[in-house]
């Protein structure tokens, strides 16, 4: 049967999304992008249709709701409940809420498929891998959209499922691992900013006319639970514009929730200051409430300068017990602005914590300023030499001609304005011109909408940003050298896989045969690197210092003869979706797949 | 007629009527007992009670507004402020619970204190005030409020053996 639909979902580290489209017959047609309304519990015994699926589970345990009040349109497990409700009775019960386990998927210090979820969990609670709640949120989807789409089953269309640009390639493996789990057959991986601008693309057909060759084009996604940095260039190809992905970068674990809570703290303290203690229920009212307080004060065309915030009393006494407070707008402004987006210098880098211990937890941004973290992003670009068409002022910073705004937080024309303002600032020093907007529209939705346009760009029905990989792959070699008590032999790194290779390709890596030992564990180490973009393929990198990041090593246990020693050459695939993959190939032709180890060392 | 059709069908005839269908009944091969040569038995009790939806609206202002905690408190020792800025929060919270599952419209969509024509001589539609000609039949007149209707309901359905009494359980921390 032919597919008749192209679904994108925005598998969020807050809220989940999904959008489709159905190609129309005449492939010159732009079919429209819908929002699918997402079948969920709100409360015990009832299910309501909700444009996002907060991607929150709750672990349900024999005294969480009445037997039976948590049926679905669909056969499902009480259990495990995902959606409005996980986040609302997470709220009453926090030890039994999944939370954030996308950013758990994309955090290399743990194994991310053993069971951590929820942290804190008594025992007695099931826990849940990362992989596990994802798989979770996913098949919920599927099974929403089949409650609705009886005619045109899931696993018939064409899913495209994003992820954060900075996602590395084990955390993309895991998402198209969770996928499959979840019984999705056909899914595409796409980069979250990306698809924010294909929505962007999708809002305005007349987009060759808006940007032109040379453009450098600044997507700036700050989300619930993450922000995200990537920069495409418009450029050409036998006189047609071309979109090229050339910079993404790294995974900083700071949002909007993190602004709300800021201003919730800074509301609890003046209510301390008072003598009135809060409890946690009554913080989390409070977090609720400034979220509300700071979208009316900041909504375009609001006049008011204070909000009033009140937490009802606990009890029966609503009025007696009640607290009150209020938000003013210059609270928002000292803490959104000063706080979260401050008027950073280009030069500036973000702060670094120097605590030696850490409690074991996502490894959350340490400098809340967005703003420097955006700064070293367009410095980083400036170290990366002369790749492509990076537009660069006199110090070579990466200078943007366009930025493209996403997510919650950039609803708010305060926190453009202000980012507005500081990038201007430094294109200014640079010698360059001013920033141009671009105003995508229905932030909350973009990269889903985007997502599901992507897909009907991939059968030839709009345009495709040209990317690949969005960093350099290495392996890393053992240098040949007398061992030394206590240290280990210097590393050097050669590499597989070049920045921007794109997926479909194939790249031999020439000049370098391994001894591959088959039949018995081997252990190869692999390294990225978001900064080297000029590495050829069999490039061997000695002094590398801090430009490469270590993966997981892989360890294999490839099939053979016990203990043969294979001569072997390496070869780089980047399937269609977008998954790396590295091949050991022998003389003889006898090929071995190196899975990236998903079972990783947790970092000392 | 299709398995999936004659079930619903079935379910909601019993539901609201009492009875099978009568097509479904034949199609089947039941037929109805003439009456007196069975002795009738007791009508099953109805699943959906009328009280239903009154329980589940309360127990919904309660939840998202508190709606019942506040009708119920002795407000006469609080301060017009405190009162105030409780019912602010409560308000708003009242009335979103309100607009998702009851739509609410006037009756009348015209100005209050403007000239308006009757739309119906109903009166639990339109309430005429003051010079009542003594035929009750006028043409139009001052609108005084413009009455609300509510347009749809969409109450979640009630589950059986769905505790509605409860409106709002008891609420113990452990520590």
């Amino acid at each position: 049967m032919a597919r008749k639909y192209v679904i994108g979902i925005d598998l969020g580290t807050t809220n989940s999304a999904l959008a489709f489209a159905a190609p129309p017959s005449d492939p010159r047609e732009q079919a429209p992008v819908n929002l699918f309304r997402i079948p969920q519990l709100v409360n015990p015994n009832e299910v309501r249709d909700e444009d996002l699926l907060p991607s929150f589970l709750y672990i349900a345990g024999p005294a969480d709701f009445p037997a039976g009040s948590l049926e679905l349109p669909w056969p499902s497990d009480p259990t495990y409940i995902v959606g409005e409700l996980a986040k609302k009775r997470g709220v009453e019960s926090a030890r039994r809420l999944v939370s954030s386990a996308k950013s758990w998927l994309s955090h290399a210090g743990v194994d991310r498929t053993a069971p951590l979820l929820p942290v804190g969990a008594p025992d007695g609670v099931p826990k849940l891998s990362p992989v596990d709640a994802s798989r979770r949120y996913l098949e919920h989807l599927r099974n929403a959209w089949d409650s609705k789409n009886s005619d045109a089953p899931f696993e018939e269309q064409e899913v495209l499922v994003t992820v954060p640009a900075s996602f590395d390639a084990v955390a993309r493996e895991l998402t198209l691992s969770a996928a499959e789990q979840a019984g999705y057959q056909h899914v595409v991986l796409l980069e979250e900013p990306q698809a924010a601008f294909y929505a962007w693309i999708e809002r305005h057909p007349d987009w060759r006319n808006r940007v032109h060759v040379g453009d450098l084009i600044l997507v700036i996604d700050i989300g619930g639970g993450t922000t995200d940095f990537t920069l495409i260039a418009v450029t050409e190809s036998g006189g047609e514009l071309q979109l090229e992905r050339i910079a993404v970068g790294e995974h900083i674990l700071l949002g909007g929730d993190n602004i709300d809570l800021a201003l919730a703290r800074h509301l609890e303290q003046e209510l301390l200051a008072k003598g009135v203690k809060l409890d946690m229920l009554q913080l989390h009212a409070l977090w609720q409430q400034c979220r509300a307080a700071k979208e009316h004060l900041l909504e375009p065309g609001a006049k008011k300068t204070e909000h009033p915030v009140t937490i009802l009393g606990k009890g029966a006494g609503v009025v007696g017990g009640a607290i009150r407070a209020k938000l003013t707008l210059d609270d928002i402004h000292r803490i959104l602005l000063e706080g979260f987006l401050p008027r950073a210098s280009s030069q500036d880098m973000p702060q670094r914590r120097r605590i030696g211990l850490a409690e074991l937890g996502l490894p959350y941004a340490q400098d809340a300023a967005i703003t420097r973290h955006l700064a070293k992003f367009l410095r980083q670009q400036a170290g990366a030499s002369e790749h492509g068409a990076v537009r660069r002022g006199a110090s070579g910073l990466a200078c943007p001609t366009h930025v493209l705004f996403n997510g919650g937080v950039l609803r708010a024309p305060v926190a453009r304005d202000r980012l507005i303002e500081v990038i201007n600032g430094w294109l200014r020093e640079e010698g360059r011109e001013d920033i141009q907007p671009l105003f995508g529209e229905d932030l909350m939705h973009a990269v889903a909408r985007g997502a599901a346009y992507y897909g009907m760009a991939r059968a030839g029905r709009g345009v495709r940003i040209r990317g690949g990989i969005p960093r350099t792959y290495y392996v890393g070699i053992e240098s040949a050298m007398p061992a030394v008590p206590g240290l280990p032999a210097p590393l050097k790194a050669l590499t597989v896989a070049p920045f921007g290779m794109e997926e479909g390709a194939q790249t031999p890596i020439p000049g370098r045969e391994f001894g591959l030992v088959v039949g018995a564990p081997a252990e190869f180490r692999f390294f990225n690197s978001a900064v080297r973009k000029n590495d050829a393929p069999g490039e061997l990198i000695e002094d590398f210092g801090d430009d490469l990041e270590e993966l997981s090593p892989v360890e294999v246990n490839l099939t053979g003869a016990s203990g043969e020693l294979v001569p072997v050459t390496l070869e780089t695939v980047v399937t269609e979706t977008g998954l790396l993959q590295l091949w050991c190939v022998a003389r003889d032709g006898r090929r071995w797949k190196l899975e990236f180890n998903v079972r990783e060392q947790v970092r000392q | 007629m299709s398995r999936i059709g004659s079930a619903f069908k079935s379910f909601f005839s019993i539901l609201f009527k009492g009875v099978l269908p009568e097509d479904v009944a034949r199609a089947f091969g039941f037929v109805r007992a003439a009456a007196g040569n069975v002795a009738a038995s007791p009508p099953a009790p109805p699943q959906v009670k009328t009280e239903d939806g009154a329980l589940q609206l309360l127990a919904i202002l309660q939840r998202d507004g508190r709606l019942i905690d506040f009708l119920m408190e002795d407000i006469s020792g609080a301060t017009d402020e405190q009162v105030g800025a409780a019912v602010r929060s409560l308000q708003e919270q009242c009335r979103q619970a309100l607009d998702r599952y009851v739509r609410l419209a006037p009756v009348i969509d015209g100005v209050e204190g403007s000239y308006t024509t009757l739309p119906s001589s109903d009166p639990s539609v339109v309430k005429l005030l003051g010079n009542v000609p003594p035929n009750g039949k006028v043409q139009g007149g001052t609108l005084r409020h413009r009455g609300w209707r509510a347009e749809k309901v969409e109450l979640p359905a009630v589950r059986a053996g769905q505790k509605l009494d409860v409106i709002a359980p008891a609420e113990i921390e452990i520590e």
